[in-house]
């Protein structure tokens, strides 16, 4: 959907957009994030379906921040699930969304992008968790639509994935759908 | 008979006297009408064949097997979503039951603009009754409206709008609000329990999990081609060949488009894929001192239509209610994080209003990705923005009219009212490019006009292809217009009148 008719942002233009040259992407990938997480790393689960390990621990630390932290006595996304569900979930989505979504997070993490888009010095990962909600917000306002984009693909994802599991409902009054008698 | 991809060992090759590509409105209309008339019919269904026993009322089963692209498919930018069913019933299986006829001032446009005869509401109207009678179309009474389209018929008619209970296609309806989900009781009656089983008493076999990948035309016949998923795993597990001499596409206004690009058919107008409407969707939400409780009750009994054709220029809008279920309303609520999930624990309270527009000056276009599937775009032009602004002005009205304490639009940065005073500059100051609010559609139309001229649609008044005799495309993708209305009604009626043609005159639509 565009308002103004130069501002087309077809799937195509989205990727050649997001990626600014495969040159700048390959780049990004030299920046020695994987040493600093071997941490990490090692606690992800080995039989990912759609994620590599790395993206993995990203997507699990943009959907923490996208959907919140919880107070006591609410489900965190580690007790959901969050991450192996949306592996689940997107290992059987389109190929070609399935290639956006690596291309997406490689860029949402990078240290170059970082700091080619709001002049930070850190991969997402490494922010702090007030910096990578100020990041999520500069995507989800930029002034770049695929940016905005980008942000709604995040936050489809990590919502759907948190709210389709009934352990979240009944923090928010969702009482599940009436069924007759003999199937609950 | 209806064949599951698991009963199904090996390559499939089928005659038939017709092939339906698609089991929704269109399809399912089509293939009773056709098996009726003593014809052999095969029906193919991309997505799986459910029961009320395999609706659980859970959104992550509905999503994952009831929706195309499982409820995530959208235009590329992902600006607009595009909810739409993929099982056998197609979206009749999922929607939310409205049954509207096609206005009057939509059909005469049609006649006007394109030419089209046969199609006036008097032409329609055996078809209608028809329809409205085998579906059970009826209003609820007054004690039976939700207290989310109470918000309609309360607030609209405090403010002097016109607001009424509408049609509903369903029979000894619980009231569980389920519609979005499969309903578990049969209560709705929608294609997979109504004209699918008719179909089949009479002969038709459908093919469940069954991708149509190519039509092509033959001396002496057509042939569909496609891929056999795995139930399960939705992965091909072989591929069928099906032989028949007319072919109907109902794949809807997103994958018909495709298959017939894919096929390299029907084109020469160019129109293909082009000219598709959204009837564009997008809604406020209400905080109510009260438990709206969104999700249970009736979803839509009620709308106000006070603002559709209001200044005769074929644009316009109108308000429903929406269900409210967990997984639409965390992602309709503005904003992440934190406040985000403070704002959910709302939910209770929470009532929803939904915008429709009618389109007069936007459109999309549907072409065929890298991955042969679908792209979609689309440009929401300034008229249209005009009504949907005007529209959240007055749904946001109508809403505190009804009690709410503050409203919020679907802007990915909050905007929030906590009076009618703040409405109109609020909306001024707002965003409205890609992914600034909040947009759907569950009604996208358009993509394979009908219109009498060659040159400017890709099917003539009867759904035939201009370019292929025995080539129908019957389903939403041929209305010329956006309608103003939730489709159902008006595609069974098409799809039933197109299809008595086609048993009519079968011996000379066969001879090429």
């Amino acid at each position: 959907m565009n308002v103004l008719p130069d501002r087309v942002t077809t799937r195509r233009k989205f990727l050649k957009e997001t990626l600014t040259g495969v040159v700048f992407l390959s780049v990004s990938k030299l920046v020695p994030s994987e040493a600093l997480l071997a941490g990490e790393l090692s606690q992800v689960p080995k039989d990912l379906g759609f994620f590599s390990p790395r993206e993995y621990l990203i997507f699990e630390a943009v959907a923490e921040r996208i959907i919140g932290l919880p107070s006591p006595g609410q489900p965190s996304i580690k007790d959901v699930g969050v991450a192996s569900r949306a592996d689940q979930f997107l290992a059987g989505a389109d190929s070609e969304v399935q290639d956006q979504l690596h291309q997406l997070f490689t860029v949402v993490n990078a240290a170059f992008f970082t700091f080619l888009f709001d002049f930070r010095f850190s991969s997402f990962l490494n922010m702090s968790a007030p910096d990578k909600d100020s990041y999520i917000l500069d995507w989800m306002t930029s002034k770049f639509g695929f940016r905005r984009t980008g942000f709604q693909a995040l936050k489809r994802v990590s919502l759907s994935m948190f709210y389709t599991d009934n352990h979240s409902w009944k923090e928010i009054g969702y009482e599940g759908m009436f069924m007759p008698e003999e199937r609950k | 008979m209806i064949v599951h991809s698991g009963e199904i060992n090996g390559p499939v090759r089928e005659t038939a006297d017709v092939c339906i590509i698609g089991s929704g409105c269109g399809g399912g209309a089509s293939a009773k009408v056709l098996a009726e008339a003593g014809k052999k019919v095969i029906v193919l269904e991309e997505g799986g064949h459910y029961t009320s026993k395999d609706f659980d009322g859970t959104e992550q089963t509905a999503y994952e097997h009831l929706y195309q692209q499982r409820a995530g498919q959208a235009t590329d930018d992902l600006a607009v979503t595009v909810l739409q069913g993929r099982c056998v019933g197609g979206s009749s299986t999922v929607n939310w039951t409205i049954s509207l006829r096609t206005p009057d001032f939509v059909l005469e446009a049609w006649k006007r603009d394109h030419g089209i005869q046969g199609l006036s509401s008097k032409e329609l109207e055996p078809y209608f009754e028809r329809v409205e009678k085998y579906l059970n179309v009826h209003t609820e009474p007054f004690e039976n409206h939700n207290p989310n389209n109470r918000i309609i018929l309360d607030g609209a008619k405090k403010l002097g709008f016109r607001a009424v209970a509408v049609g509903r296609n369903t029979k000894d309806c619980v009231k569980a609000g389920a519609c979005g989900l499969g309903c578990p009781f049969d209560a709705r009656k929608s294609v997979d329990i109504t004209y699918i089983p008719d179909a089949v008493k009479s002969g038709a076999t459908v093919f469940a999990n069954f991708r149509a990948n190519k039509i092509e035309i033959t001396r002496t016949t057509k042939r569909v081609s496609g891929v056999v998923f795995d139930h399960q795993t939705q992965k091909p597990k072989t591929d069928f060949i099906i032989e028949a001499p007319v072919v109907i596409v109902s794949g809807s206004a997103i994958n018909s488009p495709v298959l017939l690009l894919k096929s390299n058919l029907a084109n020469s107008s160019g129109e293909l894929g082009k000219n598709l409407t959204f009837h564009l969707t997008t809604a406020v939400l209400g905080v109510f001192d009260q438990i709206m409780y969104g999700a249970g009750g009736i979803p839509q009994s009620a709308m106000s239509d006070e603002f559709l054709n209001k200044n005769h220029d074929g644009g316009g809008f109108w308000l429903e209610a929406v269900p409210i279920y967990p997984t639409l309303a965390a992602l309709a609520l503005p904003g992440f994080g934190s406040a985000h999930r403070e704002l959910l624990h709302q939910y209770p309270h929470i009532g929803a209003t939904i915008i429709l527009v009618k389109e007069i000056d936007s459109s999309g276009r549907v072409t065929v990705n890298d991955h042969g599937r679908a792209s979609i775009s689309y440009m929401l032009r300034e008229k249209d923005l005009g009504y949907l602004k005007q529209g959240l002005a007055v749904a946001a009205r109508v809403q505190f009219a009804a009690g709410a304490k503050r409203v919020m639009t679907l802007h990915a940065r909050q905007t929030e009212f906590t009076s009618p005073a703040e409405i109109e500059p609020k909306l001024a100051a707002s965003g409205w490019g890609m992914n600034e609010l909040s947009l759907y559609s569950a009604h996208p139309l358009g993509t394979c006009r009908m219109g009498i001229n060659p040159k400017r649609s890709v099917v003539d008044e009867r759904c035939q292809t201009h370019d292929v005799k025995g080539l129908f495309v019957i389903d939403g993708s041929v209305t010329p217009t956006s309608l103003g209305v939730n489709p159902q009604i008006t595609l069974l009626a098409i799809a039933e009148k197109s299809a008595e043609w086609i048993a009519a005159n079968y011996a000379d639509i066969k001879a090429r």
